[in-house]
C-alpha cells in the first residue's frame, strides 16, 4: 500500500514506538533464522569441517588463475564471514588483481547460511538466492581471470 | 565437547545482542523517516532508475539500507515493508537479488582495499552485475495484472 498524502501522519513519539515495537517483533522472525544456523556453522568451525573442504576445493580454484589455497579464504568467507576470509588471504601474496578477484567474488559470495537464512526470513527465497550468489561469483571471477588474460586489467 | 558447544551458544547470543541493539532502533529511526517529506521525494526521485529494476518506490528505502548497511540490517526494514504489503513476493525475491550481489558494499570493499584490492573494480562490477541481473529477472518475469500499481 503507497502512502497517500492524505493519510494522517501520527505524533513523532507514536511513530518511535511502533517502530520499536515492530523492531522486536522482526528481530525475533530474524533470530529463529539466526540462531541455529550460527551454532552449526561454529561447530563446523570447531570440528575441522571447514579445513577439509578446504583441501576438496583446492584443486577448483584453478579454474579462477587463483592459487590452491585460496580455497580455505573461501570457504571461510562463505560459511563465516569477510573478517575470516582476509585473515586466510592475507599470507598467500596475492597480485593486487588476484586480491580485487576475491574481493568481487568473496563480495557476491560470503556468510552464506546466515544471509540466506535472514533472505529467507523476508519471505524471499533464501535458498535459491544463496545458490545464485555461488553461480554469480564464479561468472564474475571467470569473467575476471579473461579480463587479465586478454590484457584488459590487472 | 560441552565447552565446543556452549561457546557456538555464546557466540550465536552475542550475535542476537547484536541484531537486538542494531535492528529496533533502525525501525524505530525508518518508522518516523517514512512520512518525511524529503525521503518520499527521494522515493519519487529514484522511480526511474528502480523500474530499470523492476522495483516500485517502496523498495527504495530496504533497497539503500541493504546496499549500505549489509543484508542483516537491511533485512529489518524489508520485513517491515512486507508485512505492511508495500513489497509483493516478485517485489521481494527482486530486492534480495539485487542484495544478493551487492549489499554492504563500503564494508565489503575497504576489507579487500586494505590487502590490496581495487575499490573501483570491486565495486563497479559487483553493481554492474547486480543491475544488470535483476533488470533481467524483472523482464522476464513479468508482474502480474493488478499486483502493480502503475500510478505515482
Amino acid at each position: 500500500m503507497e502512502i497517500t498524502e492524505e493519510e494522517q501522519v501520527p505524533p513523532v513519539m507514536q511513530r518511535i514506538r511502533c517502530g520499536a515495537l515492530e523492531g522486536w517483533r522482526t528481530v525475533f522472525k530474524m533470530i529463529k533464522f539466526v540462531l541455529p544456523l550460527y551454532i552449526v556453522v561454529d561447530l563446523c568451525k570447531a570440528y575441522g569441517l571447514l579445513d577439509s573442504m578446504g583441501v576438496w576445493c583446492a584443486p577448483l580454484m584453478g579454474l579462477f588463475g587463483l592459487p590452491g589455497a585460496t580455497a580455505f579464504a573461501f570457504i571461510a568467507g562463505g560459511l563465516i564471514n569477510l573478517y575470516a576470509a582476509i585473515a586466510v588471504l592475507a599470507p598467500l601474496d596475492l597480485t593486487p588483481w588476484q586480491v580485487t578477484q576475491c574481493g568481487v567474488m568473496m563480495g557476491i559470495a560470503h556468510n552464506l547460511v546466515l544471509e540466506g537464512g535472514v533472505l529467507s526470513s523476508t519471505g524471499a527465497h533464501g535458498g535459491v538466492l544463496t545458490l545464485c550468489r555461488i553461480l554469480l561469483a564464479a561468472v564474475a571471477g571467470w569473467l575476471m581471470m579473461g579480463m587479465q588474460a586478454l590484457g584488459v586489467a590487472g | 565437547m560441552m565447552t565446543i558447544l556452549y561457546e557456538a551458544c555464546l557466540g550465536g547470543l552475542m550475535l542476537c545482542g547484536k541484531l537486538i541493539i542494531i535492528v529496533i532502533p533502525l525501525l524505530a529511526i525508518f518508522e518516523v523517516l517514512r512520512y518525511v517529506k524529503v525521503f518520499r521525494d527521494l522515493g519519487s526521485r529514484t522511480e526511474p532508475m528502480m523500474r530499470c529494476i523492476g522495483l516500485r518506490k517502496s523498495a527504495v528505502l530496504p533497497l539503500f539500507t541493504g546496499i549500505f548497511l549489509g543484508i542483516a540490517y537491511g533485512a529489518g526494514i524489508i520485513i517491515r515493508s512486507a508485512a505492511t504489503g508495500q513489497m509483493d513476493k516478485r517485489e521481494l525475491f527482486l530486492t534480495g537479488l539485487f542484495l544478493a550481489t551487492c549489499h554492504a558494499v563500503i564494508e565489503d570493499v575497504l576489507i579487500f582495499v586494505v590487502l590490496g584490492g581495487d575499490a573501483v573494480v570491486m565495486l563497479g562490477l559487483r553493481l554492474a552485475l547486480a543491475i544488470l541481473l535483476t533488470g533481467l529477472l524483472a523482464r522476464l518475469w513479468k508482474p502480474r495484472d493488478g499486483s502493480i500499481n502503475t500510478e505515482v
